[in-house]
């Protein structure tokens, strides 16, 4: 996204990449150690979210109602931090400023796409002994259509064979 | 969080609600529309979120195995949104598209707040039933 920073002066903004911006453009303009400290929080929760994800696939059991509820309540907090965000009473808190370093390892997406859809979808079929029958069937039909074949040809060459030995 | 809209003139940019901000405070300055776009983005994940979780039957806890990697998601993308406000790469949610994607400049009306929601679909299942 395009951002730039200024500085306030004299009830007018110095930008310091002015070029980013259009003329037609609005802008909307905020305290920069403000929002870094709202973008830092927001971050956190993100962060949290992602590790409730962690802690359920370590384990290997999947999520229960109890994790659930509590990633719909950081998201809450996330909606609150989302609102404060254009409330000009709330003022920030800045006695911490988190960091975000988790690593890219936690974030990894997993598919809801399991095994079972892909058989449904790959229509895998379970070998039955009739289609084993119907199969074996085929195979022999194959096997005597080529072997007539191979008889008529044999035939006819004999023939052709026998009718050059007679002109002779 | 104090917040001003302006509109850019050159290198200066003029504020609607100066009276905001300190003397030679730093600010940092985004396109409305940009912002918007993002804003708006993270909204729809969490209301997303917000709606499985409310209709999800709680006797019915295995349809969470479905349900989780979803809600994942969604995490996911506000992540990815919230990556994205100090990244130089133009925005993802430009690709979507929103019928109603009219916010006024009035403060009250940019956030819907989350009980309202829920009161909301609360009455919409009401009717239904």
């Amino acid at each position: 996204m395009r951002y730039s920073y200024g500085i306030m002066d004299r009830g007018k903004i110095f930008l310091y990449k002015a070029q980013l911006f259009l003329k037609s453009k609005d802008l909307l303009v905020f305290p920069s150690s403000d929002f870094h400290k709202w973008h830092s929080d927001i971050k956190e929760y993100v962060d949290g979210l992602y590790q409730i994800d962690f802690s359920e696939m370590e384990s290997g059991k999947s999520i229960n109602l109890t994790e659930l509820n509590l990633a719909v309540g950081v998201l809450n907090n996330i909606t609150e931090e989302l609102e404060h965000l254009f409330d000009s009473e709330k003022v920030s808190d800045f006695s911490y400023h988190y960091v975000s370093t988790l690593d890219d390892k936690y974030k990894k997406q997993r598919s809801s796409y399991t095994s079972d859809m892909r058989r449904c979808d790959m229509q895998i079929h379970v070998i039955s002994e009739e289609m084993k029958y119907k199969h074996i069937m085929e195979i022999v039909d194959e096997a005597n259509r080529d072997f007539s074949r191979a008889f008529k040809e044999g035939r006819t060459c004999r023939l052709s064979k026998m009718k050059k030995k007679d002109h002779q | 969080m104090r917040v001003s809209e302006g509109v850019p003139d050159g290198r200066i940019a003029e504020l609607y609600n100066p009276e905001m901000f300190q003397k030679h405070e730093e600010v940092i300055v985004f396109t409305k529309e940009e912002f918007n776009r993002t804003y708006i983005s993270i909204r729809k994940q969490i209301d997303y979120i917000n709606k499985i979780g409310l209709h999800l039957d709680r006797s019915e806890e295995w349809k969470l195995i479905g349900y989780w990697p979803k809600i994942m998601q969604n995490v996911h993308r506000i992540d990815m949104n919230m990556d994205l406000i100090f990244k130089k790469e133009p925005i993802q949610s430009y690709l979507d598209a929103y019928l109603y994607d009219n916010i006024q400049s009035s403060q009250n009306k940019v956030s819907v707040s989350e009980k309202e929601a829920i009161t909301k679909i609360k009455l919409s299942n009401l009717n239904l039933l």
